[in-house]
C-alpha cells in the first residue's frame, strides 16, 4: 500500500524540463533568451506558462502580442492534452530539455483550441472528470460531490497541491468490492501514426469469467498492433506517464494509480526508437 | 484505492517494475534539471534586473560616470582584497597541514603509549599472580613448619622425661653398685684382716728376739739372705710397698688387680737418727690405720719432708693430701687437674709445692693450698713415669715412657732440654749433682745435670721398676722386675751392690716401688 502512495506521488510530481524559445519570426526589441521551466506532467500548458509569457513579453512590443501558442518541431501542441501526454507522444526519446517554440502570432485555428482564460481549462478539466466517473461509477460519485468538492479538485491541480487534490479524488477511485473494479475503465490510447486523435472504448476491468484484465488484454482488444508478435522485437512502446508498465499489469490498478488528475488513463503508443 | 488484500507474487513484479521506472524517469527528467533551471531563472532575473538598472543608468550617463569610477575603484580594491584573502587562505591551509601532521604524530605516540601501558599492566597482573602464588606457597610452608615445630616440642618433652628416667635409673644403679662395693669392701677387709691376723700370729711366734742396735752407719755387707736376715741387718728398712696397678698399665705382663679398693697404709716407725742408724727394724705387720683413700688404685705415696703431710696419687686422677697426726690421717685437700692417673708424686724441698707425673703425658705442679695446678708441663709424647725436683732450683726432671728425659724450667714453664734415651724411663731420682734414671732395658743411667750427658750406666738385674735414693744421697735402691732389690753405693760406683731377694716378694708389676727409709 505504501508503494501505491509512492506511485501516486511520483505520478503527481512528475516534471519535464522544457526550454521555451521564442520563434525567430517574432518581432522582438532585443534578443530573446530562452526560458527554462520544469513543467508538471499532469497539468496543462496554458495553466503553467504564465512566466513564459511574461518573460517573452519583456522583449516584445505589446501590440505584437496575440494569444500565445506552442509548437514542437512543427507540430502545434494541443493545450487540452496533459503536458506529459504531449511530451510522451512527441518528444519521448529526444534529448532533454524539451524544446518548445513559443509563438505569439499566427495562431493555428484548425489545430488548436483557443484558451483565453483559466476558466476554460477548468471547464475542460471538470468535464473530463465527469466523463471518467460516468464510465467508472455511472456518475454517481461525482454527482454526489458538492460544488466545493469540485472546486477543491480544480484548485488542487492548479496550485499543485497533492493532498488537497487526492482528498477528493480518492472518492472517485473507490469501488464496491463485489464488483472487483470500476464499471468501465476510462482510458484513451494516443498514437502518432494515424489521424485518429485517440482511441476510447468501453472496457471492463474484470472479464465475465472473473479474470482480471491486464494492460495487455486492453491493447489486444483495442490496438493489437502495439503488441509485439512472438519472436519479433518490440516495434512500439506503450508509454504511460513516461514509463512502460509491464503488459501484465492489472488494468484496474493502472486506472487507480496511473491515471491523470482528470481520472483518465492516457496511453501513448509510439514507435520504438531505432538507434 | 481499495485493493483486495491478496497479493500474488506475480502482481508484485509489475508494481515493482512500475515503481522502478517512475523513479528512473524522475531521476532523468526531473532531478537533473531542477537546480539548473532554478539557477538559470535566478540568473535571468538578475540579468534582467541589471539590464533594467543599466538601461536606466544609460539614460543618465554623465551623472553616473563618477559613480562608475568609484565603482571601478572599489572593484579594484575588492580584487586586491580578494587576492590578499586568497593568500591568507593558502597560508592558513599550510598551517592546518602542519597542525594536522603534528596532531597525527601526537596521536601515534599516544596510541603507542597506550599500547605500552597495556603491556605493562599485563605484566603487573602477571607479577601479582606470581606474588599470590608465592604467598600461598609460603603459607603452606609455614604450616608445615608449625607442624614440625609441634612435633619437635613433643619430642623434646619426651626426651626430657626419658633423661629424667635415665637419671633415676642411673642413681639406682649407682646406689646398688655402692652397696655391692661396700659389701665387697667389707668382705675384702675381713679377708685381709683374717690374713693379717694369721700373719701376725705366725710372725709373733717366730720372732721372739729383738735385735740390738749397732752404731755402724754404713752397710757393710750385702748378700742374699732369706727374709729373716733382713731383720738382722744394721740397717733396717721398712719396706713399704704400696703397689697398685691400674688397669691402664701394660696389660699383657701382669696380674691386674682391678679396682682394688683402698689400701692399707702401714704405720711408720721413724728413724731416730737420720744418719742411717736404725734403732730397730721391724717388719711392719700391723696397719696403724686403714683408710679408704682413693676411689681407684693408688699409684704413688709420698711423705713431705716435714713428715706431717702425706700425698697420695692414683688412678682417679687426683692427689689427696693427708695430715699425719699421732698416727692417724685426716684428709686435708684434694688436688686435681690431671686428666689421667697420677704415676708419681713428690714434694719439693720446702714442702710447699707438689709435683706429679701423670699418664696424660704431662707433669703438674701444685702449690700446696691451691687445688688447681699452677703449672702444667707438657711435651712428652707418652705417659710420664716420674717427675722430680732437680737439685737445681726451679728445675724439674721428668722421665717418660716415650724414651726421653726432659728438663724443665719452672720459671718459664718450658722444656729446657730433651734427652733421648734408649729405653723408657721408669723412675728418676735426683741426688745432688746428677740425675739417675732407671729404664726398662735393665739399665740404670746416671746423668750429669749440667750437660745432661750419660755419665755412667750400669746394669740392673732386670727391668727397673723404681728407684729411690737414700736421704744422704749415698745409696740407691732399685727395684727390678726379677724380684730383686738392689742397693748401690753412689759414691763408689763400684760393683758393690747388694741384692735383696726374698721369698714371697714378687715384683708384680712395672710400677712396683721400693723406697729407702
Amino acid at each position: 500500500m505504501a508503494d501505491d502512495k509512492d506511485v501516486l506521488r511520483d505520478v503527481w510530481f512528475g516534471r519535464i524540463p522544457t526550454c521555451f524559445t521564442l520563434n525567430q519570426d517574432e518581432v522582438t526589441e532585443r534578443e530573446a533568451e530562452p526560458y527554462y521551466l520544469l513543467l508538471p506532467r499532469v497539468s496543462y500548458l496554458t495553466l503553467v506558462t504564465d512566466k513564459v509569457k511574461k518573460h517573452f513579453l519583456k522583449v516584445m512590443k505589446a501590440e505584437d502580442v496575440e494569444e500565445m501558442w506552442f509548437e514542437y518541431e512543427g507540430t502545434p501542441l494541443k493545450w487540452h492534452y496533459p503536458i506529459g501526454v504531449l511530451f510522451d507522444l512527441h518528444a519521448s526519446n529526444t534529448v532533454l530539455p524539451w524544446s518548445i517554440t513559443v509563438h505569439f502570432k499566427n495562431f493555428p485555428d484548425r489545430d488548436l483550441l483557443h484558451c483565453p482564460s483559466s476558466s476554460v481549462i477548468e471547464a475542460h478539466f471538470m468535464s473530463s472528470i465527469k466523463e471518467a466517473d460516468a464510465l467508472k461509477h455511472k456518475s454517481q460519485v461525482v454527482n454526489d460531490m458538492q460544488k466545493k468538492d469540485h472546486k477543491q479538485l480544480w484548485m488542487g491541480l492548479q496550485n499543485d497541491k497533492f493532498d488537497q487534490f487526492w482528498a477528493m479524488n480518492r472518492k472517485l477511485m473507490e469501488y464496491s468490492t463485489e464488483d472487483g473494479g470500476f464499471r468501465y475503465i476510462p482510458f484513451r490510447i494516443y498514437q502518432t501514426m494515424s489521424d485518429r486523435p485517440f482511441i476510447q472504448k468501453l472496457f471492463r476491468p474484470v472479464s465475465p469469467e472473473g479474470n482480471v484484465h491486464t494492460l495487455g488484454d486492453l491493447l489486444k482488444e483495442m490496438y493489437p498492433t502495439a503488441l509485439p508478435n512472438d519472436g519479433e522485437p518490440k516495434r512500439y512502446q506503450v508509454v504511460i506517464h513516461g514509463i512502460e508498465p509491464l503488459l501484465e499489469t492489472p488494468l484496474q490498478w493502472l486506472s487507480e494509480h496511473l491515471s491523470h488528475p482528470d481520472n483518465f488513463l492516457h496511453i501513448c503508443i509510439i514507435p520504438t526508437p531505432t538507434d | 484505492m481499495q485493493q483486495p488484500g491478496l497479493r500474488a507474487p506475480s502482481r508484485e513484479g509489475w508494481k515493482r517494475d512500475i515503481v522502478r521506472q517512475l523513479k528512473h524517469r524522475d531521476q532523468n527528467q526531473h532531478a537533473m534539471f531542477t537546480d539548473l533551471i532554478r539557477f538559470y531563472t535566478q540568473l535571468l532575473d538578475k540579468t534582467s534586473l541589471a539590464k533594467g538598472i543599466l538601461s536606466r543608468s544609460a539614460r543618465r550617463p554623465s551623472a553616473d560616470s563618477s559613480s562608475i569610477m568609484t565603482l571601478l575603484h572599489r572593484n579594484n580594491q575588492l580584487k586586491k582584497t580578494t587576492g590578499e584573502l586568497a593568500y591568507q587562505v593558502v597560508e592558513l591551509q599550510q598551517k592546518i597541514k602542519i597542525k594536522e601532521r603534528f596532531w597525527r604524530s601526537k596521536h601515534a605516540r599516544l596510541s603507542e603509549d597506550e599500547r605500552r601501558a597495556g603491556a605493562v599492566f599485563d605484566a603487573r597482573q602477571e607479577l601479582q599472580q606470581r606474588v599470590e602464588q608465592v604467598q600461598g606457597e609460603n603459607g603452606a610452608l609455614k604450616m608445615e613448619y608449625d607442624a614440625l615445630l609441634e612435633r619437635q616440642r613433643g619430642a623434646e618433652t619426651r626426651l626430657r622425661e626419658e633423661n629424667l628416667r635415665g637419671g633415676h635409673l642411673l642413681e639406682d644403679i649407682m646406689h646398688m653398685k655402692k652397696q655391692a662395693a661396700t659389701r665387697m669392701n667389707s668382705r675384702n677387709e675381713r679377708k685381709s684382716r683374717a690374713r693379717e691376723a694369721n700373719l701376725q700370729r705366725e710372725l709373733q711366734s717366730a720372732a721372739k728376739s729383738k735385735v740390738t742396735v749397732d752404731s755402724s752407719s754404713a752397710p757393710t755387707s750385702r748378700s742374699t739372705s732369706p727374709k729373716n736376715q733382713n731383720q738382722e741387718r744394721g740397717h733396717t728398712r721398712l719396706f713399704r710397698s704400696a703397689s697398685a696397678t691400674s688397669p691402664r698399665i701394660l696389660s699383657p705382663s701382669k696380674n691386674c688387680l682391678n679396682k682394688r679398693r683402698g689400701h692399707s697404709v702401714c704405720s711408720l716407725e721413724e728413724d731416730l737418727s737420720p744418719v742411717g742408724i736404725c734403732l730397730y727394724a721391724r717388719v711392719p705387720v700391723r696397719a696403724r690405720q686403714v683408710l679408704e683413700a682413693h676411689e681407684q688404685g693408688i699409684n704413688a705415696v709420698r711423705f713431705s719432708s716435714s713428715s706431717d703431710l702425706l700425698a697420695t696419687g692414683g688412678t682417679d686422677r687426683v692427689i689427696k693430701l693427708w695430715e699425719v697426726r699421732s698416727g692417724s690421717l685426716t684428709h686435708r685437700a684434694t688436688l686435681d687437674g690431671s686428666t689421667e692417673g697420677i704415676t708419681c708424686v713428690e714434694f719439693d724441698a720446702t714442702g710447699r709445692r707438689i709435683l706429679a707425673a701423670s699418664y696424660d703425658k704431662s707433669a703438674l705442679l701444685w702449690r700446696l693450698d691451691d687445688p688447681v695446678p699452677k703449672l702444667t708441663l707438657t711435651g712428652h709424647s707418652r705417659k710420664v713415669m716420674a717427675a722430680r725436683f732437680s737439685s737445681f732450683p726451679h728445675q724439674v726432671v721428668t722421665g717418660s715412657a716415650d724414651r726421653t728425659i726432659r728438663l724443665w724450667d719452672l720459671q718459664r714453664a718450658a722444656c729446657v732440654q730433651v734427652t733421648e734415651v734408649a729405653s723408657s724411663c721408669s723412675d728418676l731420682v735426683c741426688p745432688e749433682n746428677c740425675i739417675i734414671s732407671g729404664h726398662f732395658d735393665s739399665k740404670i743411667r746416671v746423668w750429669d745435670t749440667r750437660t745432661v750427658n750419660c755419665v755412667q750406666q750400669f746394669p740392673a738385674q732386670g727391668k727397673v721398676t723404681s728407684l729411690d735414693v737414700s736421704a744422704d744421697h749415698r745409696q740407691l735402691l732399685s727395684c727390678c722386675r726379677d724380684d730383686c732389690l738392689q742397693l748401690v753405693d753412689l759414691r763408689r760406683w763400684s760393683n758393690n751392690r747388694v741384692c735383696f731377694r726374698a721369698d714371697g716378694f714378687k715384683c708384680g708389676s712395672d710400677s712396683t716401688k721400693a723406697v729407702i727409709r
